[in-house]
């Protein structure tokens, strides 16, 4: 889900790209050196994942999983999602030059979105966990990004109103897929690599010597600590 | 689609000798001005200077459609949602939805206007070696971590294809079929975990067979760029022509396809 040249008005392309430029500068300063190799050769994963097409009935989508990525890298998804468009933009000529920025902010918000309401999960005692929070964390990113593309949409010109509901409706059915499919390999995850999730708390806590560490604070000391 | 675009960089054309950073920032203006475009018959102008661009690059016509019809097929909504959807007055009426000809007239604009770029996108980067293009960009300021991580995505995108392929291969070999079900999607999101899990794995290979070759944040190129006359000539004609479309656009002597808030 992108948008194309050659729709947008100037200032909002302007804007997509500062929005990006800003984001983009504060996430790539939080990489650490191996984290470049690292976060590369997972993005190339997730660029290949999107190629994946999911039948709906007669007709098919294909995946976006830019849910996922939040989930996976957590805050590291911004510059994650950054390449994979700038790669699809170069390679497919999908989207295009003028509206990476625009595309990173809409697809990249919603992974940081995304890793956002997979952090919630801390709060939380139930069954399943990682695939209700997989799956709300899925959806989250489509809808995140289904809102910013609207709001650029309607912010080029009224004309293009009808537009904009006309793709947040057709970004339901995208959503369910992703819920599913990004819940799953949540509950995947944490089954099979624990650490290969954003923000899990460690496995074996260190015993905190007086009984003041409560839970919230363990939850912001581990979204700090950047996973495995 | 073709993942690997710079299949035909070899060719000799006056698009391929050009010097990659002086060709990616001129085009990179260049299409640019034509986002910025907002009459018909300029749009009409710079979709045939994107074609010729792409002419004299020298790409065979089949590299460039298989891509350039996916993007096509995306934008053929707009000629049913807009010409139905513009606000204003309305020339006549289907099926009880009025129609524009403003509307049409947008749609075709939006329609010229995103085929134009694409076309100049194959310029751009169909005409030099993937990382000659990237170290160019470094050269235009690009920061180099993202030049880095780009040059490496691009790198193992091709490996994880191959690995998709093989267990879709694996899967279908133990008779799954994709459906719209629950079961579908389970077995989807476990695909993606596998390939995640075997990412990771690598990821730390990779790292670490880096670290052993002295990596240390920088990567080394034998890329040497140099650029003559020629190079600035072809740059200083294409940069007027796009300064000369954006002053006949805007100048006011054709008329716009929308008002927007432009």
């Amino acid at each position: 889900m992108h948008i194309s040249d050659g729709i947008l008005s100037a200032p909002v392309l302007i804007a997509g790209f500062i929005g990006t430029a800003a984001v983009a500068a504060y996430t790539l300063r939080q990489l650490d050196l191996d984290d470049i190799p690292k976060v590369s050769v997972i993005t190339s994963v997730f660029f290949v994942a999107s190629l994946i097409h999911i039948p709906i009935g007669p007709s098919s989508v294909h995946l976006i999983l830019g849910g996922l990525v939040g989930v996976v890298l957590g805050i590291r998804a911004f510059p994650a999602i950054m390449l994979g468009i700038i790669l699809q933009t170069i390679l497919f000529g999908h989207g295009g030059v003028t509206v990476i920025g625009v595309n990173t902010m809409m697809l990249g918000g919603g992974g940081l979105m995304a890793y956002a309401v997979w952090q919630l999960r801390h709060h939380f005692n139930i069954n399943k966990k990682e695939m209700i929070f997989g799956g709300l964390a899925g959806a989250m990113g489509i809808f995140s990004a289904g809102i910013v593309l609207a709001l650029s949409l309607v912010t080029t010109g009224e004309e293009f109103i009808a537009t904009a509901w006309y793709t947040l409706i057709a970004h339901i059915p995208v959503m369910i897929i992703e819920a599913l499919v990004v819940g799953s390999c949540a509950a995947f995850l944490a089954r099979v690599k624990p650490d290969a999730l954003a923000g899990q708390l460690p496995l074996v806590t260190p015993i905190p010597a007086p009984a003041t560490t409560t839970t919230t604070e363990a939850t912001k000391a581990s979204n700090e600590d950047s996973p495995k | 689609m073709p993942l690997d675009i710079d299949r035909f960089a070899k060719r000799a054309s006056a698009l391929q000798r050009w010097d990659p950073r002086v060709k990616l920032f001129t085009l990179g203006i260049f299409v640019f001005s034509v986002a910025l475009l907002k009459t018909l018959p300029i749009a009409c102008v710079a979709f045939c200077l994107a074609v010729g661009i792409l002419r004299l690059s020298n790409l065979p016509y089949d590299f460039v459609a298989s891509s350039v019809k996916w993007v096509i097929f995306f934008l053929l909504p707009f000629f049913f949602i807009m010409p139905l959807s513009y606000p204003g007055e309305a020339a006549f009426y289907v099926i009880g939805l009025p129609f524009a000809w403003e509307g049409l007239q947008l749609a075709t604009l939006i329609f010229i206007k995103a085929v134009a770029i694409i076309l100049t996108t194959f310029s751009m980067f169909g005409t030099a070696r993937f990382d000659v293009s990237m170290i160019a960009l470094q050269h235009l300021k690009c920061p180099k971590i993202l030049v880095q991580m780009l040059l490496f995505t691009y790198r193992y995108t091709f490996v994880f294809l191959e690995e998709m392929r093989r267990m879709q291969i694996a899967m279908r070999a133990r008779g799954f079929v994709m459906k719209t079900d629950m079961k579908t999607m389970q077995t989807m999101g476990n695909f993606v975990g596998t390939l995640l899990v075997r990412s990771f794995e690598r990821s730390e290979r990779v790292y670490k067979a880096m670290l052993s070759k002295g990596y240390q944040g920088e990567l080394h190129t034998m890329v040497k760029f140099s650029s003559e006359r020629r190079d600035y000539i072809k740059s200083i004609l294409i940069l007027s022509t796009s300064v000369m479309i954006l002053a006949l656009d805007f100048s006011g002597l054709f008329l716009p396809a929308k008002q927007s808030w432009f």
